[in-house]
């Protein structure tokens, strides 16, 4: 009885904060691509009105982009990302959480203890990689509300052999499991299609990746990161046409010169901490306050989508597995990670590819792992003369004033730095 | 003549600052920000123009900065107190040397600001969530101790040896005080101790970027000498005061609108 009035409420307030951050994202930017429309209108279905995309087929939840999806499409189920980005699921996780632990854990355990089904129907299993500690730690909370957790294991180094071999092993193993789950084998066919299907996908996220870092920018960053989010739970068919539109859309008003953004809007790179709506508090105020996102390394948008599974059709069903590892294990620059060499390597490739001014890294309080790289990150991208605004944040509101001056001020430095001198 | 205003509306209190057209500081003005802070900014600027003779007409551009920035609707634009702080600070003249690390202790936030050999903010940080190390502390302490806040400074240098205060909230600080003087000390001794532990939760903060070059103190809390002492021990090197320490971020928002109303000229004339 008093669970279902904490759910009442709490789906009240999580229709309110994202009924109010979808009218910031619409009507604070007046020359949004209309090809948005759809995303807007699918996150106001599912977060305001509840209305659920489901096509009736297994859903299988995940906390993490680490899950190979292509074995669960290959299964005939669905992936379902749950990762929150909702604070008032958060309000509601921070009972079974620690309280300085990390928003995104907080409300994605909170969000499951109340509405286990919010995006879509019954859950048949949750696979969460053993990647930072909370989210591990969060599976027993998870297990203990009685939903069928599967803890896939990852090593700490990914460039070494020991590491590799021991992530094929627990790829295959989740084969076995999605069979259990299932019921089905996993074939070479299934497989290969879910590779392509997921490959399609990549491809159209790849050519939006480029338009959206043109000079000048056809789209802000806070539409990207509403398009990924999308991937998490929208039908893939139904995502990659839509996504296909925008792409057509951007494509034009590149041709016409058209942008969103004042011509000179510093250009910035967004990094750290994942933004997922409706949690878009740094993007909405780096966009408000005149810069733009041109481009992110976020594993809840960029590193989501980026990279693909390279394989060739003749390959055995024992090829094709170990090509799906490698997509993920690889270019995964999680600062779980042992050695962050290749994060800065990628960050500071952006830089240059997309002529980027800034950059703003946000890393959730508590999440130490984001926390400590911070430093070694600032410090290359130093070395390239490009500057870095560390921001300490969590889901709550109660900070915007405070962090509002500051991206003021840092977008203000930027454009200080471009005209020289002459105060 | 023509003049240029920079108006900074802080938590506390609103600070404005006329300048020439040579760049030369005319005047200034510092009244509380009060809860009608756009009522007063502007009886204020009025009372300030009076002062001086000087015809509304006169002033060709306003700079607003600091938290009420934007709702100051007579503003011609508006900057970040942070930037405006920076500009503020390097123009500062009677200062030897160039400024390389700015703390400013506000009513409400502390920040410290680094500067590149330029004079452009480099990096900066500030206190995110909480007022704890900023003047409203000052506030407080005055409050409980029941003495004037100009009087803290000299309190302090009449401390024997100065007392551990643990909680850095504000809330909590206030019944440690209590508790402090309830067991006997002396209040010279409680506001040495509250200076340093202002003092170093501001070393931390300028730690987290790293101090360079000279530094230069402003704000309102700049004006306790004793708190100026616990932050140069704090820190392990000296510290420049300006005379002025409240006007320096006004100072900067004047100097921008100087700047943009000179280049909006030359844009018309070319």
């Amino acid at each position: 009885m008093e669970i279902e009035r904490i759910k009442k409420s709490t789906l009240n307030h999580l229709s309110m904060e994202a009924g109010e951050i979808l009218k910031r994202v619409e009507e604070d930017f007046p020359d949004n691509p209309e090809s948005m429309k759809y995303f807007y209108d699918l996150l106001r279905k599912v977060y305001c009105y509840r209305e659920r995309p489901s096509d009736g087929s297994i859903t299988i939840g995940t906390m993490c982009l680490q899950v190979p999806e292509e074995l669960i499409y290959a299964s005939g189920a669905v992936p379902l990302r749950l990762c929150s980005g909702a604070y008032s699921f958060e309000r509601i996780g921070t009972g079974p959480m620690p309280a300085r632990s990390c928003s995104l854990v907080k409300a994605t355990v909170g969000m499951l203890r109340l509405v286990p089904d919010f995006y879509r129907d019954s859950l048949k299993a949750l696979i969460i990689p053993t990647t930072c500690d909370q989210k591990k730690k969060a599976g027993e909370v998870i297990r203990e509300m009685g939903i069928n957790v599967y803890f896939l294991e990852l090593p700490s180094r990914k460039d070494t052999e020991d590491g590799r071999a021991y992530w094929y092993y627990s790829v295959k193993k989740l084969v076995d499991v999605m069979g259990e789950i299932t019921g089905r084998r996993l074939g070479k066919k299934a497989l290969f299609n879910a590779i392509r299907l997921l490959n399609r996908a990549r491809e159209e996220f790849r050519r939006f990746y480029q338009l959206r870092g043109s000079v000048p920018p056809p789209i802000y960053g806070k539409d990207a990161i509403i398009v990924t989010n999308a991937f998490y739970f929208d039908e893939i068919g139904r995502w990659i046409e839509s996504l296909s539109r925008l792409n057509k859309e951007l494509y034009n008003r590149i041709n016409k010169k058209e942008q969103v953004s004042q011509r000179h809007a510093p250009r910035i790179l967004l990094t750290g901490s994942p933004s997922i709506f409706p949690n878009l508090k740094i993007p909405l105020l780096i966009e408000e306050t005149g810069g733009v996102i041109v481009a992110d390394d976020l594993c809840s948008s960029t590193r989501l989508l980026y990279d693909p599974v390279v394989i060739d059709e003749t390959a055995s069903l024992d090829i094709l597995l170990g090509a799906v590892a490698d997509r993920y294990l690889r270019p995964c620059t999680c600062p779980f990670f042992i050695d962050n060499t290749d994060k800065k390597r990628r960050l500071l490739q952006m830089v240059r590819d997309f002529v980027i001014e800034g950059v703003v890294y946000q890393a959730f309080s508590g999440c130490y792992l984001f926390e400590m790289e911070s430093k070694s990150v600032a410090k290359a991208l130093e070395s390239e003369g490009i500057p870095m605004l560390y921001v300490e944040t969590d889901y709550s509101p109660e900070d915007t004033g405070q962090l509002s001056t500051r991206v003021e001020a840092f977008l203000e430095s930027i454009k200080q730095r471009r005209r020289g001198l002459h105060i | 003549m023509n003049y240029f205003a920079g108006i900074d509306i802080g938590s506390t209190a609103i600070k404005i600052v006329l300048i020439d057209e040579a760049g030369e500081m005319i005047s200034h003005y510092i009244t509380p920000t009060g809860s009608n802070f756009y009522r007063n900014a502007l009886q204020g600027f009025n009372a300030l123009l009076e002062k001086r003779s000087i015809e509304r007409s006169a002033v060709k551009y306003i700079v607003s900065t600091g938290y009420g920035r934007k709702l100051f609707k007579e503003a011609d634009e508006s900057i970040s107190e942070i930037t405006a702080n920076a500009i503020g600070a390097k123009n500062l003249s009677g200062i030897d040397g160039s400024i390389r690390t700015i703390i400013n202790i506000g009513g409400q936030d502390s920040k410290v600001i680094l500067l590149d050999d330029g004079g452009c903010v480099k990096n900066f940080v500030m206190n995110d969530k909480c007022a704890a190390g900023t003047g409203r502390f000052l506030e407080m302490v005055s409050r409980n101790l029941e003495i004037e806040i100009d009087e803290l400074g000299d309190y302090h240098f009449r401390s024997g040896v100065p007392l551990t205060i643990n909680s850095t909230c504000t809330v909590f600080a206030e019944s440690e005080i209590i508790s402090l003087l309830a067991n006997g000390h002396s209040k010279e001794d409680i506001i040495a101790g509250i200076h340093y532990s202002i003092a170093r939760r501001i070393a931390g903060l300028a730690r987290r970027i790293g101090i360079d070059g000279i530094v230069l103190l402003d704000g309102g809390p700049a004006l306790n000498r004793g708190l100026v002492k616990a932050l140069e021990d704090e820190l392990m090197r000296d510290i420049v005061v300006p005379e002025i320490p409240q006007i320096t971020t006004a100072f900067g928002a004047a100097i921008i609108a100087r700047e943009a109303f000179l280049a909006e000229r030359e844009r018309v004339h070319a």
